[in-house]
């Protein structure tokens, strides 16, 4: 799906069979562990299980698992609100990511940030504010902290089209520039920026051109595939890493669902809904692995057994953990 | 012999000791490098610390306050400038939504650690768009710190307290001030308390709550008023936000009458936060109304000679506020 005809388009290059079996079971199955979450978010949402709003992030698996997958633990998270499973890809506890859904006292945050904004601390995950490129320009000042004390940690971001309009994303991407920061800035479009279409976001064909105007690479990739997306990142992230710079790599792909769980999106016509669907991130990927032979049924079906398990174990423990005290509301307004 | 020295060069001092005592320490803004800023608040720091501590950064407000958070969230204590408190709204995002509310949205887990150094307030000749104050904007955000000095010593002082604070501190260091105040500093360590009003004249007859440049004018028209016999106590804030409640209700409590002078607008400023709280929780004490000086609902100082006269606030016109209330 990258954009042929663009030099800011990076074909992948390794072959896929380059890629380890175990590897490859691992990225699927962090692939079906955010569809699940995700659905069955959607799901209690509607049951009125919980409350606010939920921003899913179905039909774009593949630009979290493959950007996120190779980070080290001490790497960061910059995430923007569709991104809550980028928790769960750096192993955050299924317990604490529904509690946090719940609103529940064993959140997190102690039940402060609405659903979907989840951010775990000890993962190095930036907890959320709803400010669109809000993060990417926090996670920036990550990156350049990290470069000050010598660090070999980088940080990703993840932002949708729609931030690449805002003044702070060019800010903050100038700024890293300017300093080589260890920074991935993954920017997940989807064509649709709440209800508007990316022709009315910009009129560049391929986001990440913006880049040269920062003066560092930037990649389009086909971000409903697992493996364009991670072998892109991982070659973004160790280039960080080196201490050679920034890289901006736009992941083409959608939304299958509303902006929100309270947007029934008919902006969009059915028939693009349909055609995306058909490039199912993780279907097309099982697809291949099964194809290969590297997957077979019974193990397929022993991975979605044992997610099952675990997520039916975190709501069961969102559900039972108790709400924060009221008398908790004004704890944390300071540090002492 | 006690050392007397300039509210700026106290700046530059406190910013030159922290420095030098604390590595995770940096200073980050416009034209504050080779140049020393556009006041020579920075001045001699580049070359003393280099462009890794002393950094010129691209001209984007917005940024500079983000990427000094970044920078806090991994253990440094960046104190981020914003030239003149008139440019300060690009950065109002990231001040308001990410500073503010780091701390309280992650229940703790992160803190902001960062001072943003803001040159503000109103001088001679310096118009519309570098005469603003504007702290009180941030003084409707808990989670944000908000400190003006008034003296010398307090510059280096409240500057040092405002680096050491885990929490985002807001530090305005009011313009016409720079030169023109002078006092005594100690030439070493030493901190004042960030939520601590400070008593400049004791009095019995009437209190004066006020900040900033206005403290040296109420002190004068307090001077004044002595000589007719009304002893007026002004009371420093110093701290903006988290007000020092304590000591503006013990003071309105002796004196029993309350006057509020401040050099920014009128509706909705500090003022009325002030007089509400001595509403609230001082009313049976008062023997008058609560009258407020302030600087005028006018977007901003305009610029022609006669028009900023008029705009400027001045010791008649805060001796009228307490004559009106001696009369009480």
């Amino acid at each position: 799906m990258a954009s042929k005809g663009s030099r800011a388009v990076l074909e992948p290059e390794t072959e896929k069979s380059a890629y380890s079996n175990e590897l490859c079971i691992s990225l699927y199955t962090a692939l079906l562990k955010c569809r699940m979450c995700d659905e069955k978010a959607r799901i209690l949402f509607r049951q009125s299980k919980f409350g606010g709003n939920f921003y899913s992030g179905v039909g774009q698996e593949a630009t979290e698992v493959g950007a996120a997958f190779t980070l080290r633990k001490d790497d960061w998270i910059a995430p923007s609100h569709r991104d809550w499973t980028s928790n769960i890809i750096k192993g955050a506890p299924l317990k604490s990511c529904f509690a946090q859904l719940f609103a529940k006292a064993t959140s997190p945050d102690r039940g402060r940030s609405s659903p979907a904004h989840m951010g775990f601390p000890d993962l190095h995950v930036i907890t959320p504010a709803s400010s669109i490129a809000g993060q990417l320009a926090v996670g920036t000042g990550v990156a350049f902290g990290l470069k000050r004390l010598k660090k070999d940690t980088v940080v990703v971001a993840f932002f949708g089209d729609g931030a690449t309009s805002i003044g702070g994303f060019h800010e903050a991407l100038n700024f890293a520039g300017v300093h080589r920061l260890p920074i991935i800035y993954i920017c997940q479009n989807n064509l649709w920026a709440e209800s508007v279409p990316l022709r009315l976001q910009t009129a560049l064909k391929d986001l990440s051109e913006r880049a040269k105007a920062y003066g560092f690479p930037g990649y389009s990739v086909d971000g409903n595939d697992v493996l364009a997306v991670y072998e892109s990142a991982t070659k973004a992230i160790a280039r960080a890493r080196a201490g050679e710079g920034p890289t901006l790599i736009e992941c083409k792909t959608y939304r299958w669902y509303g902006h929100s769980e309270i947007d029934p999106a008919k902006y969009r016509i059915k028939e693009e809904v349909e055609a995306w669907k058909k490039r199912d991130p993780v279907l097309a990927f099982e697809k291949y692995l099964l194809d290969k032979k590297i997957l077979n049924d019974s193990r397929r079906a022993q991975i979605a057994v044992d997610i099952n398990r675990e997520i039916d174990d975190a709501v069961e423990f969102a559900e039972n953990s108790p709400y924060p005290d009221p008398s908790e509301i004004t704890n944390f307004v300071w540090a002492d | 012999m006690p050392r007397t020295i300039n509210y700026i060069d106290a700046i530059t001092e406190a910013l030159d000791q922290e420095m030098g005592r604390d590595d995770r320490v940096f200073i980050m803004g416009e034209d504050i490098g080779p140049s020393g800023g556009v006041f020579k608040a920075t001045a001699g720091l580049f070359d003393k610390y280099g462009e890794d501590r002393v950094l010129d950064t691209p001209l984007a407000e917005n940024n500079i306050i983000a990427s000094a958070i970044g920078a806090a969230m991994v253990g440094l204590r960046p104190v981020p400038e914003i030239q003149f408190a008139d440019f300060i709204t690009p950065a109002m995002d990231t001040i308001v939504q990410q500073a503010a509310k780091i701390h309280y949205r992650s229940a703790g887990a992160y803190t902001c650690p960062i001072t943003i150094r803001i040159c503000c307030g109103a001088s001679s000749g310096s118009g519309l768009y570098h005469s603003q104050e504007n702290a009180t904007w941030f003084t409707h955000e808990p989670g944000l710190k908000v400190v003006m000095p008034s003296t010398a010593y307090d510059a280096k002082g409240l500057l040092l307290a405002a680096i050491r604070d885990p929490n985002p501190v807001l530090y305005f260091e009011h313009k016409k001030l720079y030169r023109s105040v002078k006092g005594e500093v100690p030439e070493g360590d030493f901190t004042v308390p960030l939520g601590k009003a400070a008593v400049r004249r004791e009095g019995r007859d009437l209190t004066v709550l006020t900040y900033g440049s206005m403290v040296s004018l109420s002190l004068e028209a307090a001077e004044l008023m002595s000589k007719r016999g009304v002893e007026a106590e002004v009371l420093d804030l110093r701290t903006l936000s988290p007000l020092d409640k304590e000591a503006i209700l013990t003071s309105v409590r002796k004196t029993s009458k309350c006057l509020i002078v401040h050099e920014d607008k009128r509706t909705m400023g500090l003022g009325a936060e002030l007089s509400a709280i001595v509403g609230e929780e001082a009313f049976d004490d008062l023997d008058g109304p609560i009258v407020r000086i302030t600087g005028p609902d006018i977007p901003a100082m305009p610029f022609s000679p006669p028009l900023e006269k008029a705009w400027l606030l001045n010791v008649d016109k805060i001796l009228a506020g307490m004559e009106k209330l001696a009369a009480y």
